[in-house]
């Protein structure tokens, strides 16, 4: 069983901990995202998982043994892990079929039965008409496909990735964000993957462990960390987001300044009379010119605001529009779909639903 | 597992040895390579430090105090830095010049250029000093005799067994450090920075000044010290140009306290101050050197566009030639024509030519088959050794394989502020009394140059490994290759061509050894630098050139190899 149990672990560079006391159990065959800024220390978690670094507190557990600690440190040799790198890491001194196989001479296979799991494997990857070619001749797409296979091929309990799209265009990205979730489904390797991009994490993940300075600040499902982020750090991480400061009265009403109540999602252990805040994504709310229509909304128990229109940026499958509020004197960013279109200046209502208010802490 | 309760500092210290003992089986191999090159470093420096501060009665400054005072040996001092810093002076302005022409202008035939300036790198400047008392000898100087029969004159009008000779062959031989240096340099700013110059109206000639000049200033004062330090070690152009005038240097006057009766205690006192300057010297220029200088300049993109010299193009070429024919065309030319001839100060006709110093030198003087096969044997066995221990080292240095890594490269770069006359003496002392009774065998010479070159083979191999990406090597580990493994597979032979340029470095500096050698020699062990210095003493004028032509020859093929190998790889790297 390949579960992977994360305790307390410490990682510190100087006085700095790169990585504080953090806990994380990860299930047989699934699939975490690390995500998170550059310096979360999400890399580092992970080079602690392979063996590469050694924590200064903690432990890491494969099944029921020890591999990480203070005392132990299993080298990545032996930990039956794979992974895959920024760089790709293929290496351009042997071809397509000899960097795959590398890992099956390592375990001492014999070569018919290497040919053959290697051939399986490039297969599988679409990379077979090009075993005999060398990295240099190939596309960056390509060589992180052999970088795919060759940590496959050797059949680990665990896979790693450090932000193995990062290098790569955009379109290819995209594409590939697929291709990592499909072999993740054929195999049902556990794999931790690390990334600073949310798109990345949410097609990709299982489960999607956001890092901030060293610890998980939230550790859930996409849709639970998208729709109910924890913290305003996780909120403003994940997407596109509007804040509001405001008052927590009772369970479910929060007061910003000059009158406005607002109805939200019930918050975890926030105590009323306590500063708050709210996020609510910019495609949540809804933008009406008519005063008839905003009342409706409101009767049925929406969040209504009242502004004007400041400016309009057009990205062709959306307009983005800054609503003022002059009595909150605050700004709402508002995505609305295309065929949706206010001038500035324009006098505009925006609805929202309580459900997609969500209160979040400051830290 | 259960892990008793101790102290923090304790709990630490047990997990290190444990995480070293039961998991990295390879860490034998590093620990070894680390402790070894220590102890070859610090031997032959202990050993000067105790023989000139220890007498049977113990500790005294009596030998300081002797060296020190005698006039004689202040002299010597003086001498060696006048001399060292004129050659600074003359080798930047040259230097500085040929690697401003070679890289930022439109001077003619670049490449040339730069292949002649390499191959007065590789000249052994014993070999060139003896080249010059052929050609500015006051007697029979080729240069003279010309002089004399053009202008009738009795005078001679040169003399190169002078202090002026002797910084005039020096400079010649030290000038290519600080061309490489420029070279390097200037090849690296970009004319964005000097186009910024041109849109506010500044000239050619003042952006040359204003720009180009400053940037280039730290390389220029760290040039002037490598130079300054490359002269102040050498031992065979003082001992060939300035003895027979009675000029002693510090190295020449530590090798005459190996005469005949010995004075160990005072050869190494006179050591410790051309060492402390040495050392003085060289953290100055890394100070230089690692404050803005090259970061500023390191912007990589921009272009690089030739300034055009104009009229000045083709003076400024025949001023570049006669520069180089004065290291390069004319010594090869006089050597080549006294190794074909009977009595080499007479016009090579066919009267005078002969085969007859190949034969003697080759099949009849008694040293030097013994010698050329010693010298090609340790020139291998250092090179192969040497490349192997560098290897191991900068691997240990790059991956910080063991705490204090970052201090192994200060023992494995000593030997740089080491001059090799220091060094032999320390080794001399180390090495010939039991256990470790290696005089009199061709073990010290090995032991010698593997020190020696020790520090050119590590930051060659470092220099490599650093523009290897580490998780190529990762990438090896996390699917089963333990360290030794990975660095098998993938790290040396990523590094190829950097690890053949490094066994290459190591040979040349190996073959053309004289300063460390002249004083580790016995009749049974002799090498061809050695033999050349014999020779000298018996003036055997054709045999010494030769044997400084094989010298040259090898070396030449042996960079040609290189050339050819790492142009190659080059290609290979930009398929693969």
């Amino acid at each position: 069983m390949a579960t992977v149990t994360l305790r307390e672990l410490t990682k510190k560079f100087g006085a700095a901990a790169a990585v504080d006391r953090l806990d994380l159990d990860i299930g047989d065959g699934e699939f975490v995202s690390l995500l998170g800024p550059s310096g979360c220390g999400k890399t580092t978690t992970l080079r602690l998982l392979a063996g590469f670094l050694q924590p200064d507190g903690g432990e890491i557990r494969v099944g029921q043994k020890v591999v990480s600690s203070p005392a132990v440190l299993i080298p990545p040799e032996r930990r039956n892990m794979s992974m895959i790198f920024q760089s790709y890491a293929v290496w351009p001194h042997m071809t397509v079929f000899q960097n795959v196989a590398y890992g099956l001479k390592l375990k001492k296979l014999d070569g018919g039965e290497i040919a053959k799991k290697v051939e399986r494997m490039l297969r599988l990857v679409h990379l077979d008409p090009l075993a005999g070619r060398y990295p240099g001749e190939l596309s960056g797409g390509q060589q992180q496909r052999v970088a795919l296979a060759r940590a496959l091929v050797v059949e680990p309990e665990i896979l790693l990735l450090d932000e193995p799209l990062s290098n790569l265009d955009a379109n290819l990205r995209e594409e590939m964000r697929f291709e990592i979730r499909r072999l993740h489904e054929e195999f049902r390797i556990t794999t931790v993957y690390v990334t600073h991009d949310q798109a990345e994490a949410m097609v990709t993940s299982d489960r999607i462990a956001v890092m901030h300075q060293g610890r998980i600040v939230q550790l859930g499902s996409p849709e639970e960390i998208f729709d109910r982020p924890k913290t305003r750090f996780v909120a403003e991480f994940i997407g596109k987001t509007n804040i509001l400061r405001g008052m927590l009265e009772s369970g479910r009403s929060v007061a910003l300044g000059d009158g406005l109540k607002l109805r939200v999602l019930a918050g975890d252990g926030l105590a009323p009379g306590k500063e708050v805040f709210v996020c609510i994504r910019p495609h949540s709310l809804r933008l009406t010119p008519s005063a008839a229509e905003a009342e409706a909304g409101r009767g049925k128990g929406m969040n209504l605001f009242q502004g004007v229109i400041q400016r309009r940026v057009y990205f062709g499958d959306a307009n983005d529009y800054i609503v003022e509020l002059p009595a909150q004197r605050l700004n709402l960013r508002v995505v609305a779909p295309p065929t949706q279109k206010y001038e500035a200046g324009q006098k505009v209502f925006a609805l929202a639903d309580p459900e997609q208010c969500v209160l979040v802490g400051e830290e | 597992m259960s892990i008793p309760q101790t102290t923090v500092a304790e709990s630490a210290a047990g997990a290190r040895a444990f995480r070293l003992r039961r998991f990295d089986a390879t860490l034998p191999v590093w620990m070894g390579a680390a402790l070894f090159v220590v102890v070859l470093m610090l031997l032959p420096l202990g050993a000067i430090f105790t023989t000139s501060a220890f007498t049977e009665k113990g500790l005294t400054l009596g030998n300081y105090v002797e060296v020190f005072t005698d006039p004689a040996y202040l002299k010597a001092i003086w001498n060696s830095v006048i001399t060292s810093f004129w050659v600074g002076v003359i080798a930047v302005a040259v230097g500085a010049l040929l690697g401003w022409l070679v890289t930022r202008t439109d001077l003619p035939f670049p490449r040339a250029v730069r292949a002649l300036v390499m191959a007065s790198f590789v000249t052994p400047p014993f070999l060139g000093a003896f080249a010059w008392t052929l050609l500015a000898g006051p007697n029979a100087g080729l240069l003279n005799n010309w002089y004399r029969a053009a202008s009738g004159s009795e005078t001679a009008l040169f003399n190169i067994f002078t202090i002026e000779g002797l910084i005039f062959v020096m400079a010649l031989y030290s000038f290519p450090y600080v061309f490489s240096m420029i070279a390097n340099v200037s090849e690296l700013i970009s004319s964005d920075l000097e186009d910024a110059a041109n849109i506010l109206g500044a000239s050619r000639w003042k952006i040359a000044l204003t720009i180009t000049l400053p940037l280039t200033a730290p390389a220029l004062i760290g040039g002037f010290i490598v130079a300054f330090l490359h002269s102040l070690s050498l031992f065979g152009a003082p001992a060939i140009l300035g003895l027979p005038a009675g000029i002693h240097t510090i190295t020449t006057q530590i090798w005459a306290f190996f005469q005949y009766p010995p004075r160990l205690d005072l050869a190494a006192a006179f050591s410790v101050p051309l060492l402390l300057a040495t050392v003085g010297l060289i953290a100055v220029q890394k100070k230089l050197l690692g404050r803005r200088g090259y970061s500023t300049v390191g912007g990589k993109g921009g272009q690089k566009r030739l300034l055009k010299l104009g009229y000045l193009r083709w003076p400024a070429f025949l001023l570049v030639a006669a520069i180089l024919s004065l290291s390069v065309f004319l010594p090869y030319g006089i050597l080549l024509k006294a190794a074909l001839s009977k009595a080499w100060a007479m016009p090579l006709t066919l009267d005078n030519f002969t085969l007859g110093n190949f034969t003697f030198t080759f099949f009849q003087y008694g040293d030097t088959q013994a010698a050329i096969l010693n010298t090609f044997k340790l020139g291998i066995a250092t090179a192969t050794a040497g490349t192997l221990l560098a290897t191991l080292l900068a691997y240990i240095t790059n991956r910080q394989l063991l705490r204090g890594a970052r201090y192994l490269s200060f023992f494995v770069l000593a030997p740089l502020v080491i001059p090799g006359i220091v060094l032999a003496v320390g080794l001399f002392i180390a090495y010939s009394k039991p256990p470790l009774m290696l005089y009199g065998t061709i073990w010290i010479l090995f032991v010698a140059y593997l020190t020696k070159e020790m520090p050119i083979g590590f930051s060659q191999t470092e220099s490599t490994f650093k523009t290897i990406h580490p998780e190529l090597e990762d990438a090896t580990r996390i699917i089963g290759a333990n360290r030794l493994r990975a660095l098998k597979d993938v790290t040396v032979p990523l590094a190829r061509s950097g690890l053949i340029a490094a066994w290459s470095f190591i040979f040349i500096g190996v073959i053309r050894e004289l300063s460390a050698s002249i004083l580790l020699f016995t009749p049974s062990s002799k090498v061809v630098s050695v033999v050349i210095f014999d020779l000298k003493e018996e003036g055997q004028i054709g045999a010494i050139a030769v044997l400084g032509i094989l010298l040259l020859a090898v070396s030449f093929l042996i960079i040609l190899a290189v050339q050819w190998l790492a142009g190659r790889e080059f290609f290979a790297s930009s398929r693969g």
